[in-house]
């Protein structure tokens, strides 16, 4: 893994590699060069199959994380290859090109995050989310406690006791609470 | 195409004798092992923190009283209630539950006309699932609330010894917002604390960094809030949610990351008095305790002319003469007490009730009189030679006050308690500091397991080299001449008779000498009442050797209350707690003497 990072790293910009074990290794790579990276990794590494495209909210730093992770079977070699994109108006680059089942993960992104992958097959098309209106829910600033109140009923009678508060009427109603 | 190509359809065929894998009878058809089916909890494990609720994505929990759970110690009586309308099955309410009572069967199957039979308490409410072992259950290799505490730095043990300076170093702010992020925010542990402090309110407040606002919280419910951040007896960490699955939240010390993060003079800021107007009505407290300056607080707040006579030369009680140093700084009890006296309280040192003045005097002066006496004289073993023996409140009150105090070489301290404890360290150090080595035998009746000391405090007084001798009883102080040699002690048999009292057991044959040039007794303390004078003492209603009071805190006299030790102690939260309720009540009386009086 080590040697590939290295034959990489004279013509790409790559960042401090991670490694989780010693068959799986994540490293941070610029956006302009992902496409270049994959298809190299693809055709001339070994990295065949696209295991996974997902995406991370860092929503404090503003920024989206994609996670490409390719594996090279005949090594066995997993490597994630992460890529930084403004939180603001997320747009990916899509490479539906290198591997035709990138097209169904940048979809679901589209859906879930609302990162834009502009010419990927389908990308603005539901996926499974029928009729949605709201903020794509993967986004951290989704509130899905909110979301579910408003869009689901409560069944008539409910009530709710915070323990505190119920501790205190039933074990010390008289003490003289908040004595200011 | 191949050979191969054309043949394997038929190859299909050799299935045809098979088991079909089709499912037989689909209506009765289980869940997968780890499915995710209706709820199971355990009644008895659950302790009703409401995590499970607080966590729930889809708002289908309610927390409700449920038949034979009842409010106690760490459990709230509480017990979740699901509507399965709401449930998506996520699961996050039993990966978040603090005890692990709360699991899913697999079983997801069940038709009702009536929408209300989905909504139940699970464990309570029997269904046919509840002892399912299959199912999910939380797999325990990650836990959504952190299990183990926020390191804190502390001196060892040989760089202690030497010298009274303060042993804990307490959290940094950052490692206190690391330790605060841990608390669920459940509340058992209000319950607990005596003084019913606003604890996950104040613990919020450091997660979010926002220590000014921590203090003002604090200050509703404490004003020694400094003093009982570093040495409170902190039961409420004996009832928090977290214990039951890692460490306890460390209580006592975010409340001391408070007090320490906001700079001093900030605080005549952020505690202000309350913009009331005077009553001209006037209390006399006795006693500078935190009892009574808790009562001295509130009642100063309320507008109230407060004055305190305090006999020592300095307020704050055992908070200044019993407990060491090492454990709570002068300039930090100094600075606690100088906030008490900005809200206009005036405390007079020097001034011993019974001598300089007559408690007979302060009830015609004052409106209402407070006795908060605390506990300041020493029980003795009464074994021979025991007029020999130092009491150890004395002993503490000298050290303190800066008075010389003799110090052999070798010192045996009777007592297994906290008080024991102290005098051992205190005198442990001063021989380190003279000597060079420390010197120091503890006996106790009790097994080292049964010891009423705090178990830090045992192994930091073992750590600095005092020696422990559990179940020892001691049978006399060896005296030569006017000198003490030693004490003698038998191994104890049994320390409780039958029904329950009190009458020690020995092994008379198992008898240890302990060289010492001093002993020490630390068997407990008890009030010095003289003041009260021989009428009052007998007007008063007695309850078993302590002043009867009613459960607001006052005596059997309308103008005098009790608080603190004197009346029940054990510990400085108490007192503050007995504080609040002492003013509440004396407040209440005033105010009924100011009607009758418009
Ligand atoms: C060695 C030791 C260690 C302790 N350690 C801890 C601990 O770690 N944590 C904890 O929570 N608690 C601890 N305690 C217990 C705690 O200090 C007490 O429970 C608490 O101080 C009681 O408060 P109080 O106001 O009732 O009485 P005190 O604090 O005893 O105050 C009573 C005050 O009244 C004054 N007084 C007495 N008689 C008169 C008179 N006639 N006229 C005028 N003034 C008078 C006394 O001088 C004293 O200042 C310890 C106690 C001791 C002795
Ligand atoms: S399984 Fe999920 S949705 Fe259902 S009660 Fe638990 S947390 Fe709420
Ligand atoms: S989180 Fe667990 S212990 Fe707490 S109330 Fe829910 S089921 Fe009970």
């Amino acid at each position: 893994m080590r040697e590939i990072l290295y034959r990489l790293k004279d013509r790409y910009h790559l960042g401090t590699p991670t490694f989780q074990r010693t068959d799986l290794c994540f490293v941070t790579v610029r956006r302009d060069e992902i496409r270049a990276i994959l298809t190299e990794l693809r055709d001339m590494e070994g990295f065949t199959h696209l295991t996974f495209l997902t995406a991370v909210d860092w929503i404090e730093e503003q920024l989206f994380q994609l996670t490409y992770m390719v594996n090279n079977r005949e090594a066995n070699l997993s490597l994630g290859l992460r890529v930084l994109l403004d939180r603001e108006d997320a747009t990916g680059d899509t490479i539906h090109d290198l591997w035709p089942t990138a097209a169904t993960y940048q979809r679901e992104l589209r859906e879930m995050f609302g990162i834009k992958f502009p010419g990927s097959p389908r990308v603005d098309e539901e996926f499974i989310l029928e009729g949605w209106t709201d903020l794509p829910p993967y986004r951290r600033d989704f509130d899905t406690l909110a979301y579910s109140q408003q869009t689901y009923n409560d069944r008539p009678g409910r009530v709710t006791h915070d323990p505190k508060t119920h501790m205190q009427k039933t074990l010390y109603p008289s003490y003289p609470k908040g004595a200011k | 195409m191949s050979l191969r190509d054309v043949l394997s359809p038929f190859t299909a065929w050799k299935h045809v004798i098979d088991d079909p894998v089709t499912i037989k009878d689909p209506f009765n058809r289980p869940g997968a092992d780890r499915y995710r089916g209706f709820h199971q909890n355990d009644m008895d494990k659950c302790i009703g923190c409401g995590s499970c609720e607080e966590i729930c994505q889809n708002a289908a929990i309610d927390m409700v009283p449920v038949e034979g759970q009842h409010a106690g110690p760490g459990d709230s009586g509480l017990r979740p209630m699901i509507d399965y309308g709401r449930c998506c099955w996520c699961a996050l309410c039993v990966d978040v539950c603090m005890t692990g009572s709360l699991t899913m069967s697999n079983e997801y199957t069940w038709v009702d006309s009536d929408p209300d039979a989905f909504r139940f308490v699970p464990g309570a409410d029997g269904k046919s699932w509840d002892l399912d072992v299959k199912g999910y259950q939380r797999e325990d290799v990650r836990r959504l609330t952190g299990t183990t505490r926020a390191p804190m730095g502390e001196m060892p043990a040989e760089e202690r010894i030497g010298n009274f300076c303060e042993i804990v170093d307490g959290f940094t702010p950052e490692q206190a917002v690391i330790e605060a992020d841990r608390c669920v925010e459940c509340g058992l542990c209000v319950a607990t604390c005596p003084a019913h402090m606003d604890i996950p309110d104040y613990i919020a407040k450091v997660r979010d960094g926002d220590f000014e606002g921590g203090l003002r919280l604090l200050y509703e419910t404490n004003p020694f809030s400094q003093a009982c951040g570093r040495i409170c007896t902190h039961k409420c960490e004996t009832t928090c949610a977290a214990m039951h699955e890692g460490d306890t939240i460390a209580i006592r010390w975010l409340k001391r990351a408070i007090t320490d993060s906001v700079p001093r003079e900030r605080y005549f800021d952020l505690i202000r008095k309350p913009d009331v107007p005077e009553t001209g009505q006037k209390i006399a407290i006795i006693g500078a305790g935190p009892a009574g300056l808790t009562t001295a607080y509130d009642l100063a707040r309320a507008g109230h002319k407060v004055v305190v006579f305090e006999a020592l030369d300095k307020p704050g009680g055992m908070m200044r003469y019993g407990i060491p140093e090492y454990r709570l700084p002068y300039d930090v009890l100094d600075h606690e007490i100088s906030v008490i006296e900005a809200m206009g309280v005036e405390i007079r040192c020097n001034m011993r009730v019974g001598k300089e003045i007559s408690i007979d005097q302060l009830k015609t002066a004052y409106d209402a009189v407070v006795l908060s006496i605390g506990l300041h004289q020493g029980r003795s073993t009464r074994v021979p030679g025991s007029e020999k023996a130092e009491a150890a409140i004395d002993l503490l009150r000298r050290i303190t006050a800066g008075e010389e105090v003799p110090v052999p070489e070798q010192v045996a301290v009777i007592g297994g308690g906290n008080v024991a404890m102290d005098i051992a360290r205190s005198m442990a150090r001063l021989q380190k500091i003279i000597y060079g080595t420390v010197g120091v035998t503890v006996t106790a009746l009790e097994e080292l397991d049964r010891f009423l000391a705090d178990r830090e405090e045992i192994e930091e007084a073992q750590e600095e080299g005092c020696v422990i001798y559990p179940a020892r009883g001691p049978q006399e102080i060896t005296v030569a001449g006017d000198t003490v040699t030693g004490l003698r002690t038998w191994k104890v048999k049994a320390i409780f008779d039958e029904e329950g009292r009190f009458a020690p057991k020995y092994d008379e044959t198992d008898e240890m000498i302990h060289p010492a040039g001093m002993v020490v007794e630390a068997i407990g303390q008890m009030s010095d009442i003289s003041l009260l004078g021989a009428d009052l003492t007998e007007q008063l209603e007695w309850n078993r050797g302590r002043i009867m009071i009613d459960s607001e805190g006052q005596t059997s006299e309308p103008w005098l209350w009790a608080a603190g030790d004197v009346t029940s102690g054990p510990d400085v939260i108490h007192a503050v707690a007995d504080g609040h309720r002492v003013a509440r009540s004396v407040g209440k009386m005033l105010a009924a003497k100011r009607e009758k009086l418009q």
